[in-house]
């Protein structure tokens, strides 16, 4: 399996455990998870959001092989572009998450829009969390909402060229990113997650609307228990194959071997 | 969610399909104990396909290995009416018949209709087998008004299951939802009732709400909820536990399981949340 959606460091409102690259290897062993894309929790609250780039880099340096880097960017900071060109350089990210609400800008502002455009140049997947926490939690210090999927929307449309993958998020059937003939490139694909497979059972639509190569295995840990995404597998009703796609083949080919 | 947790989202609005399988089904069945959801909802009438999306709850217990689901109907309206819980409570009855010993019911009242509130109590459980009373965000918990169901509860044995969040905000739809602070107030009145304090992970601040729970030694704490944080299970085992502790999913099934498989807790641990407390609990019922 290839979890689309992992991270490390400490996340500044909780303690979290198995947020080092030996802890999370030895959840991923436990869950039978191969490999990850992992990104900085430090990142979302650092002023410098690279300072937990580099940081990442180098404890995940031995575990290449099964841990696959995110950068975490803030077009609205100073010296983004270098700090792009180094994470792709020099530290072999393979995509980018980006924090809007959390870093205060919004994803169709130009300067963001410039780095999804040199991102995709640089051969990089932007990931957008839609969510880090279930807002109704934070912390009195922070009052940061879901990433709007409309917003999403228009930052597709402006970036054909991108491939996106949005993680921790539900409620796309009900929105335009879910909905059947949007008009928008087939540039963006979506972690299982959030998403029901029970009750409601938004992957279901969702393999029906945006088909079975733009769904991908995601857990969030270790924000989450990787169980529930476990479980959502085990549960959907699909095929072999398409269950395949969902658990690594959708993400080695977005991310690479 | 106890409604489905705080703010209320629409949780009730089931559909999708599900077929019966045995996936999932054996990780719970495992565990050689009989697994009580001890806070769900079948779905109100106004909801034109309440009776598919009844089934469906059940179809999908039956795949996760849920062998039994404590349910309540909420009406949708706040603050609720008379009508609206006698009338809920009617089609809870009827579900009883439809899902033999799969489903157990809640009676839900409004506690500010006090005279009828206590009939309702006393109908429900006395002579329809109900098994619990269902308190929503009518009122605070830790408001004189709930005395009289406590006191009622108290004397037929049955527990109350009370909705309960805690955020820096309020949420505006729930001027008088309850936190865990306000159910402690009530247990140290009543300590000798049985309190559950809803949805540890559809409440807001969780780790809040565990350690005000820590002071409030009588009340339980339901595990329910779409929140999926790692190590909640383990603080609530820790500062609490195990004893007083209940699976439950409040319509977030997947969440809720895997919520109870990923937590690193010894399996005695899981037996007691899965079922053995909630069957304590439903033994106390001297009606």
């Amino acid at each position: 399996m290839f979890d689309v959606n992992a991270y490390l460091g400490p996340f500044a409102f909780r303690p979290l455990r198995h947020n080092t690259a030996e802890g999370l290897l030895r959840l991923m062993d436990r869950k039978g998870i191969e490999r990850a894309a992992v990104s900085s929790a430090a990142s979302i609250t650092y002023r410098n959001a690279h300072a937990g780039n580099e940081e990442l880099a180098r404890q995940i340096r031995p575990h290449r092989d099964r841990l696959v880097l995110f950068g975490v960017l803030n077009p609205a900071y100073a010296g983004w572009r270098e700090d792009l060109r180094r994470l792709a350089e020099r530290h072999g990210a393979r995509g980018l998450r980006l924090y809007p609400r959390w870093h205060h800008y919004r994803l169709t502002d130009a300067a963001c829009l410039e780095l999804a455009h040199e991102a995709t140049a640089l051969g990089l997947v932007i990931s957008i969390p839609i969510r880090v926490e279930d807002r109704r939690q934070q912390s009195w210090l922070v009052d940061v909402a879901d990433v709007d999927h409309n917003e999403i929307a228009e930052l597709v449309r402006a970036v054909p060229k991108g491939r996106f993958l949005l993680v921790n998020g539900s409620g796309y059937a009900g929105s335009v990113l879910g909905r059947r003939d949007n008009g928008l490139p087939a540039n963006y694909s979506v972690d299982i997650c959030l998403l029901t497979v029970e009750l409601g059972n938004e992957l279901g639509r969702l393999l029906d609307v945006l088909g079975e190569d733009r769904l991908l295995f995601g857990t969030g840990m270790p924000f989450h228990y990787p169980d529930a995404a476990l479980m959502k597998l085990e549960l959907l009703e699909a095929s072999e194959a398409v269950k395949e796609k969902i658990r690594r083949g959708n993400a080695a080919r977005l991310l690479g071997p | 969610m106890s409604g489905p947790a705080f703010p209320r989202r629409d949780l009730l609005r089931a559909a999708g399909g599900l077929a019966a399988s045995a996936a999932g089904a054996q990780s719970l069945r495992s565990y050689g104990v009989k697994v009580i959801d001890a806070h769900a909802h079948l779905h109100h009438r106004a909801r034109p396909t309440w009776r598919e999306d009844d089934e469906k709850l059940i179809e999908a217990a039956d795949r996760l290995g849920i062998d039994q689901l404590c349910c309540s109907i909420l009406p949708p309206e706040r603050p609720t009416t008379l009508e609206g819980f006698r009338e809920s409570n009617r089609w809870m009855a009827e579900a009883l018949a439809r899902f033999p010993g799969r489903v157990l019911g809640y009676v839900f009242v409004n506690p500010g209709y006090t005279r009828e509130a206590l009939e309702e109590v006393r109908r429900y459980v006395g002579d329809h087998g109900f098994i619990g009373i269902k308190i929503y965000n009518d009122y605070r918990a830790d408001e004189p008004v709930l005395w009289p169901v406590v006191e009622l509860a108290i004397e037929l044995g049955v527990a109350i299951l009370h909705h309960a969040g805690h955020a820096r905000w309020l949420p505006q739809p729930q001027p008088r939802i309850s936190d865990a602070g306000h159910l402690a107030v009530l247990a140290r009145r009543y300590p000798e009732a049985t309190i559950i304090c809803a949805h540890i992970a559809g409440g807001g601040d969780w780790e809040w709400t565990i350690k005000a729970l820590r002071a409030a030694p009588s009340v339980y704490l339901d595990l329910s909820g779409s929140v999926i944080d790692e190590g909640v299970v383990e603080m609530a085992v820790e500062e609490l536990g195990a004893d007083r502790l209940l699976f439950a999913c409040d319509m977030s099934l997947t969440a809720s399981v895997g919520r109870i498989r990923g937590a690193a807790i010894a399996d005695a641990d899981k037996r007691k949340i899965l079922g053995e407390n909630m069957q304590r609990i439903l033994a106390r019922r001297r009606a």
